[in-house]
């Protein structure tokens, strides 16, 4: 599990907060949303979550393990890995192989295990075949799949991703979404920065920032019911439940709790059943 | 595109050689085409073109990878017979100039040994992939560790090096193309804006290298990197054709200095 208690954190030592009192609680093998406006802390708190920023007060642990205590940090790190926002930044290696396998060689894995890892990862995120491929030549969505690739090979309990859908065309982004899935289905807990309010409704909570604190916390559908409150921060509401609210705003009678399409197509047919269309 | 660092899959003789054979055989070619005659380093260096395509690396990729250089070329090429003092072939009175034929011979052969020299550096690149490169170099620079130099680390700087290289490319390339289309035309300016434009580009273009450095400094950091000894990826071990290869090299080494020497 992972524990953040009242976490507090300046980037200068008179700067403003980034966060100011975050306490969460992430457990293995859930699937949670980051959501908030820009600046909020959502990467601010992710990177607290692998010691790559300790915090100024407060307490993070990681399966048990305080990250402050330099003697854990290696192995928080390969219990929680970091997809990065832009995965150029990220990537190490010239070849697709070659990068995957660089966090296997940092663990000091022999070559062996490393090769094995290297085949096994990119088979989870079915990029086998661009093992050999120069990075300068893969499209953005398989520069993100090279991305997951290299932080499964360390085999994390835990994967933070920051925006992973940034910039991606919609296929693209579908592709990366359904790694994300498959992923959770194999029991790897996914913390997932996302803007696109779709993508935080298949989540299961969706934890809400604002100004370096938590503003809402719950299931997607409890936190897009408090659809006032989320717009009073300038958040959008996914369009499902856009459009169940305008329809219920001119007067028919639709749950606005709505955050998945399959409820809202059944929501639609009892209307229409209804009003015999 | 063909840049440092590139590599093409394909399945040769070369390509499925150990990376420390291909090196030494290189730096070792490199110093014969340097230091023998210039008929038998014309002779190497066909060999050498020969083995190149032979590999399936065409022309067209020689080409590209020698475009950028190809103005110093030309201009080594030129600097011989322009100014070398023997029986003029062609006088450029205006200019005081005169094109001599020993210098045309041995402007030919100098850019010869120096196409050459890239190509074997093409060769290279081309048919090995980077971190078996790596893994290479920081075989031969293990004696060093005696000495306590970081080999590791350094391993870990070239690979970097090699990545950043065409990202900076790109950066350099976007900050142009968002610079022109604001209307910014440099091929109207004099020499003084051009010079200050280059300043503003390269403070842009370092800006830009510092955050991203930093970034991925964060990034290999999230991936464990620490300073120090890491295991690799790549398992370096000879076999019968490393043998055969550093055979027929030991072979031909002796020959080409046995000529260098009866042709002295």
């Amino acid at each position: 599990m992972i524990l953040l208690e009242n976490v507090y954190y300046k980037y200068e030592p008179e700067g403003i907060e980034a966060l100011r009192g975050v306490s969460l609680q992430v457990r293995e093998g859930e699937h949670l949303a980051l959501i908030g406006p820009n600046g909020c802390g959502k990467t601010t708190l992710i990177r607290h979550l692998n010691a790559l920023f300790l915090p100024a007060s407060g307490k993070v642990t990681v399966g048990g393990h305080n990250t402050k205590d330099p003697k854990h940090q290696a192995d928080i790190r390969s219990l929680v890995g970091m997809v990065f926002q832009n995965p150029d930044n990220q990537i190490v290696g010239m070849t697709v192989e070659e990068d995957v396998a660089f966090g296997p060689e940092n663990l000091r894995l022999p070559t062996v295990e490393i090769k094995k890892r290297v085949a096994e990862a990119l088979g989870r995120v079915g990029i086998k075949e661009l093992a050999y491929r120069n990075i300068e030549n893969l499209s953005g969505g398989e520069k993100r799949l090279v991305a997951i690739a290299g932080v499964l090979a360390m085999r994390p309990h835990y994967i933070a991703l920051d925006e992973p859908t940034a910039f991606l065309d919609p296929a693209a982004s579908i592709r990366v979404l359904k790694i994300i899935d498959k992923l959770h289905s194999e029991d790897v807990g996914i913390i997932h920065i996302t803007h696109n309010m779709a993508e935080a409704a298949l989540t299961q909570r969706i934890v809400v920032m604002n100004e370096g604190r938590i503003y809402l916390n719950g299931t997607p559908r409890e936190i897009f019911g408090k659809f006032s409150m989320l717009k009073q921060i300038g958040m959008q509401l996914p369009p499902i439940t856009e459009l169940l609210i305008k329809l219920k705003e001119s007067g028919f009678p639709v749950r606005t709790d709505i955050v998945k399409m399959e409820d809202a197509l059944e929501q639609i047919r009892s209307l229409a059943d209804k009003f015999k269309v | 595109m063909y840049h440092t660092g590139s590599f093409i899959k394909g399945q040769s003789l070369v390509y499925n050689l150990d990376p420390r054979i291909k090196l030494a055989a290189t730096i070792c070619l490199s110093v014969f085409i340097l230091w023998v005659k210039p008929l038998i380093a014309f002779v190497i260096g066909s060999a050498l073109f020969c083995v190149t395509l032979a590999n399936g690396i065409s022309l067209r990729t020689i080409g590209q990878a020698l475009k950028p250089l190809l103005f110093f070329i030309v201009l080594i090429f030129l600097v011989h017979p322009l100014f070398n003092e023997g029986e003029a072939l062609v006088s450029i009175p205006y200019l005081g100039l005169s094109l001599s034929y020993t210098g045309l011979q041995q402007g030919f052969f100098v850019v010869w040994r120096f196409l050459c020299l890239l190509v074997a550096a093409i060769l290279l690149t081309l048919t090995t992939v980077p971190s078996q490169m790596i893994a290479a170099i920081k075989y031969f620079l293990r004696p060093l560790k005696l000495l306590h130099v970081p080999v590791d680390d350094i391993a870990v700087m070239i690979m970097l090096a090699l990545r950043l290289m065409p990202i900076l490319l790109t950066e350099k390339e976007r900050i142009e193309t968002a610079q022109k289309a604001r209307g910014y035309n440099l091929r109207q300016s004099g020499f003084i804006i051009r010079i200050k434009a280059f300043l503003s580009l390269t403070s842009v273009v370092l800006s830009g290298v510092f955050r991203r450095a930093d970034e991925l400094a964060l990034a290999m950091e999230a991936r464990n990197y620490r300073r120090g000894e890491r295991t690799s990826l790549v398992e370096l071990k000879l076999t019968s054709p490393d043998y055969f290869v550093l055979t027929f090299l030991g072979i031909f080494s002796v020959i080409f200095i046995a000529l260098n020497c009866c042709f002295g």
